[in-house]
């Protein structure tokens, strides 16, 4: 019995760190030196300047109404993982690992707001056939590329890319990638949809580690704020929203470059905005 | 007890291996390759990264005080376009395409066609230059920083694997003894006491693009309460055939 504790030990000492794996777990802060407008209070209608979207996207959001959510309906939707993490709330990573073996099995991450909560499978499972449901949050597996957190997101069900009603389709997929530089964490999302985008859309933003974090619970209760006949939707048919040019008017820009495109996010576009 | 000795010799070979194959110079022993041509996409703080926003806006510039608040209020109009806004402090948020290369075997060089600026990335410790004149571009010591704290990802004379998706690590600029600038056009201040940590990574995208990231954390103890964070992304591109060099206005 002695030399295999031996044995034991010898290996552990020795045994080199390539299986470690960055830690991600604990209470995070999201930072909002980016976007803060759009990420807190919320964006202008018909603000798309520097997304790479389609004729398709700029009509649907067109017709967005934000009385939409005052329906009871869509009171208590969850941000889908799309957005969730741009969006506010503290969150929280943590860990399943299988008893027996300490084997990875799967990252979990809640974000309060809306108690947005994801699993990343990590076990090597496939994705579920396509025909498989499609939910707020997707099917994520994940694998670590040195110490970097890589997550692949299918299964979503339409959602958002923007709160001013620019859509992401159910056919949108993500892969997220996770760095962890000391107590800072940057988060990358890069969101691929063959309905609304004409290439790739890639957000990167912040997470500053809080230690003894806590997260506060979110229940939700719809409740009937403005009583609308059966059926009722709030929308504005083509043509026909009002407010689409407000923000460019507001801040002296273009009403070409509010509408958006991959060419509005590149440097050179700046020319056509003088 | 054989079983046990080659046990735990086989978790021994890849140290042997790392530290007998030592690269010998930070450009062999890069984990990541940042070289090339990048073109800095903005879909995020658009408003103020594409035109100079107005007098007084501080948005997202959270740590902000109040004495850089009063300093924001004294920014003249006039002055738009002045090279304050292209220190290192800011450098690397303004649409810009950026060319990156070594000059040696310890020194990367960045430079930006928007306000021609120039960056040199040493990976020797900061010598005489660091107690030379301050600097709009500072003076920055880079190191890399390895996955898990061990050189893994190449050993010494071999070639980077295509596209760098293999390598694991990061490289870390720290810069300081960098001239007063401005975090925003609009003359949003950063003091000459500041000092900047960038994180750059490199990732791929699904559809093959190739990216750069750079996490930056400016600390000035002079306008700032606390860091101010902000991540920037630059997309690969084949050749500098967009590069559009423009200056700013030195004598601002």
């Amino acid at each position: 019995m002695r030399p295999r504790i031996y044995c034991l030990l010898a290996s552990l000492l020795v045994a080199p760190t390539a299986f470690a794996e960055m830690y991600f777990g604990g209470y995070w802060d999201p930072i909002f030196h980016e976007d803060v407008e759009e990420r807190i209070p919320g964006p202008s209608i018909g603000d798309y300047a520097g997304l790479p979207i389609n004729a398709a996207a700029r009509l649907r959001a067109e017709a967005w109404d934000a009385s939409l959510l005052s329906l009871p309906e869509h009171q208590c939707k969850p941000h889908p993982s799309t957005y969730g993490f741009r969006g506010v709330g503290t969150l929280r990573i943590w860990e399943d690992r299988d008893p027996d073996t300490q084997q990875l099995i799967k990252l979990n991450t809640h974000i309060a707001w809306q108690e947005q909560e994801r699993e990343i499978w990590m076990d090597g499972r496939d994705h579920p056939p396509e025909h498989a449901r499609h939910t707020w949050q997707g099917f994520s597996t994940g694998h670590y590329e040195g110490d970097v957190l890589v997550v692949e997101t299918t299964h979503l069900k339409a959602g958002w890319m923007r709160r001013n009603g620019l859509p992401l389709s159910d056919r949108a997929t993500m892969t997220d990638r996770f760095y962890r530089h000391g107590d800072l964490m940057t988060h990358v999302m890069i969101v691929e949809d063959p309905v609304y985008l004409t290439e790739p859309i890639v957000k990167t933003n912040g997470f500053r580690f809080v230690p003894n974090g806590t997260m506060t619970p979110y229940p939700c209760y719809s409740v009937v704020e403005v009583v609308h006949p059966d059926g009722y939707v709030p929308h504005y048919l083509p043509g026909e929203n009002p407010f689409v040019r407000e923000f460019g008017e507001l801040h002296g820009i273009p009403y070409e470059a509010t509408r958006g495109g991959a060419e509005t996010a590149r440097p050179e576009y700046i020319e056509k905005l003088r | 007890m054989l079983a046990c000795a080659a046990a735990a010799l086989l978790g021994y070979v890849p140290q042997l291996w790392s530290q007998d194959t030592a690269p010998a110079s930070p450009r062999e022993a890069a984990p990541i390759d940042i070289t090339g041509n990048w073109v800095a996409i903005i879909n995020e703080e658009w408003r103020w990264r594409m035109l100079t926003p107005p007098k007084g806006d501080t948005m997202s510039v959270q740590p902000l005080n109040d004495a850089g608040r009063a300093e924001t209020d004294r920014w003249d109009p006039a002055s738009d376009g002045s090279c304050k806004a292209y220190g290192a402090g800011a450098l690397l948020r303004m649409p810009t395409r950026l060319q990156i290369e070594w000059a040696d075997q310890t020194t990367l060089v960045l430079r930006t066609d928007a306000g021609q600026q120039t960056r040199q990335l040493r990976f020797e410790a900061p010598g005489p230059a660091a107690a030379g004149p301050r600097t709009l571009q500072g003076v920055s010591h880079a190191q890399w920083q390895y996955a898990m704290g061990t050189p893994r990802g190449r050993a010494a004379g071999g070639t980077f694997a295509q596209g760098g998706r293999d390598q694991g690590g990061s490289l870390v600029v720290t810069t300081t003894h960098l001239l007063a600038g401005w975090l925003r056009r609009n003359g949003v201040p950063y003091s000459d006491q500041t000092t900047l940590t960038e994180y750059f990574d490199r990732f791929p995208s699904p559809n093959g693009d190739e990216w750069l990231m750079v996490t930056t954390i400016v600390e000035d103890p002079v306008y700032l309460n606390g860091p101010f964070v902000t991540s920037s992304h630059f997309k690969r591109e084949p050749d500098d055939s967009k590069w559009n060099p423009s200056p700013c206005r030195a004598d601002l």
